[in-house]
């Protein structure tokens, strides 16, 4: 009988678990979707079930019931919509102002060279610190809530819609003049258009700064919404209550992430990967 | 004429090329005394990418421009593109100076230049678009450029989905859309693989012998200069320079054979020649 020869190997085997960038099989890609959201699950179940000090997380269905009552009262949806108005006003004038000011910075050396300095200065200074001036200056009503979402995120939609525009291909802007492009139509239908996939991006990365921001303003001064449900629960002690609008937040900002990444899909087939 | 240009004349008169290849004072374009010095820095010595260029191109005409990598040919092409200004000099077309880029100057990219968002059709269809031609004008002229380019069947798809030499033949026909007086093609051929070059060079050919269009080349390939053009400029490096203006002795109706006469060889040697010599 022949002994077996070990044969001598080169190079790395590849593995299929941990390979840099090389796609899983669909089956196992789900498999361990599935992994990652029972071991949440798991963990907290577990936090659920030790009773130690003063440290008291609800079981899961305790939070779902604390959802329930929160449905039947009708406060979870006007808390919804109240908070999610705020972002939608807030974010969309942040996101209008770091369309119109990132493209013009990422295209015109001029418009760059005045503002880099002044928004340099204003990106630095923590939104929040200025949420007694604008209750000072705005009041306690919409305003200064708007207000502080819009200040948190202006400044980072502006400076990376601008990297945006600045990765704009040269070739396309100057073929673009050759077939007869005005300066105008070139921002317009060109830079624009091809910044249209990385604004959607910038969208959905920043919009986590506009619900921190929406907090923020919501803990200070509120009559309603979801951070400031949060507020009311901690002096009722209610966990349960917290915990399911710590979930609710999770969910709004999965489907929003989700639909942002449908419009860019829908808007910019040319761009997929 | 800068010193040291002399006009090489065809060696034998057998076969005259049939259009417009003397016609200076006709010339649709013409370059005057251009020269582009890019200003040196504290480390960096002043770079003379251009020095007292002349030339000109005919109406009707195929002029190549063969010079090394980095002697300027791609930088005289964008100025008179008006994409750069130029230091010194002019660019005139019918007699007009350039001051910018221009509808009436179709330039070809080496690569890239593409709208990535825009279909086949779209992308050929922009330039008409601006100049606001009307819906079907538009679609009767993008049918037969993409008729002309072998590209109907592939109308509607996206750049990123088309080969190489597709892409370069839609950059064609989008430059070619509204009939510009000048064809600027910079390099156009040099990221494709050598089959595709030459198939793409038979079909440049086609297409200039159909549209009779204006056409500057620049390239460093020089059979594919000798192949292409009635007329070749030779640019030497550093400063930039025309040393020689080449007429070239075949005929419109020249085909690949051509590249073995020996007339073909001499041609090229002779231009490597001038470009190994600096």
């Amino acid at each position: 009988m022949a002994a077996t020869v070990e044969l001598r190997t080169r190079g790395r085997r590849p593995s299929r678990l941990l390979d840099l960038r090389r796609d899983l099989p669909e089956t196992l890609r789900w498999l361990l979707a599935a992994a990652g959201l029972l071991g949440v699950l798991g963990l907290w179940l577990w936090a659920a079930g030790r009773e130690s000090g003063s440290v008291r997380v609800p079981t899961p269905a305790a939070t779902v019931d604390a959802l329930r009552e929160q449905w039947r009262e009708g406060t979870l949806w006007s808390d919804t919509r109240a908070s999610s108005s705020r972002i939608l006003y807030g974010y969309s004038i942040s996101m209008a102002i770091g369309v119109v000011a990132g493209i013009a910075i990422g295209s015109v050396r001029s418009v760059e060279a005045t503002l880099e300095a002044p928004i340099g200065f204003l990106r630095y200074v923590p939104a929040n610190a200025l949420t007694p001036l604008l209750l000072m200056w705005l009041g306690i009503d919409e305003a200064p809530k708007i207000t502080l979402i819009v200040l948190g995120t202006v400044f980072f939609n502006v400076l990376m819609t601008a990297d945006v525009a600045r990765s704009v291909p040269r070739e396309l802007i100057e073929a673009s003049y050759t077939l007869g492009a005005r300066r105008l139509t070139v921002l317009r239908r060109v830079i624009l258009r091809h910044s249209v996939p990385g604004i959607i991006d910038v969208a959905r990365i920043n919009l986590a700064a506009g619900w921190l921001m929406l907090v923020v303003a919501e803990l200070l001064a509120a009559q309603d919404g979801l951070a400031f449900r949060i507020v009311k629960a901690q002096r009722g002690r209610r966990v349960d209550t917290i915990f399911a609008i710590l979930i609710v937040f999770g969910i709004i900002g999965m489907l929003s992430d989700l639909a942002l990444r449908w419009l860019r899909n829908a808007t910019s087939r040319w761009a997929r990967p | 004429m800068t010193p040291g240009t002399d006009i090489v004349e065809a060696t034998t008169s057998a076969a005259t090329p049939e259009r417009g290849a003397e016609a200076a004072q006709a010339a649709k374009l013409t370059v005057r005394e251009l020269t582009k010095r890019y200003p040196g820095r504290r480390r960096t010595p002043e770079v003379v990418a251009l020095d007292n260029v002349d030339l000109h191109v005919g109406a009707g005409e195929f002029v190549a421009l063969v010079g090394t990598s980095g002697c300027g040919k791609s930088t005289l092409l964008r100025i008179v593109a008006g994409l750069e200004q130029p230091t010194a000099g002019a660019v005139r077309v019918d007699g007009e100076t350039v001051v910018g880029p221009g509808p009436d100057r179709g330039m070809v990219f080496q690569n890239y230049s593409l709208f990535p968002w825009r279909t086949v059709a779209g992308n050929v269809a922009f330039g008409m678009e601006l100049a606001r031609w009307s819906r079907a004008k538009r679609s009767a002229r993008v049918d037969e450029l993409l008729g002309i380019m072998g590209l109907t069947e592939h109308a509607e798809r996206l750049p990123r989905e088309l080969s190489g030499g597709m892409r370069q033949r839609v950059a064609i026909a989008r430059a070619l859309a509204t009939e510009p007086d000048v064809l600027l093609l910079d390099e156009p051929f040099g990221a494709l693989d050598a089959q595709t070059r030459l198939a793409m060079q038979e079909f440049l050919r086609s297409v200039w012998l159909r549209t009779g269009a204006t056409i500057l080349l620049v390239t460093h390939d020089v059979d594919e200069a000798i192949y292409l053009a009635q007329r070749v400029y030779v640019l030497q490096a550093s400063p930039g320079r025309i040393v020689e203006e080449i007429v070239l002795p075949f005929t419109s109706q020249r085909g690949p054979a051509i590249k073995r006469t020996p007339r073909f060889l001499d041609l090229r040697d002779e231009i490597h020649d001038l470009l190994l010599s600096t």
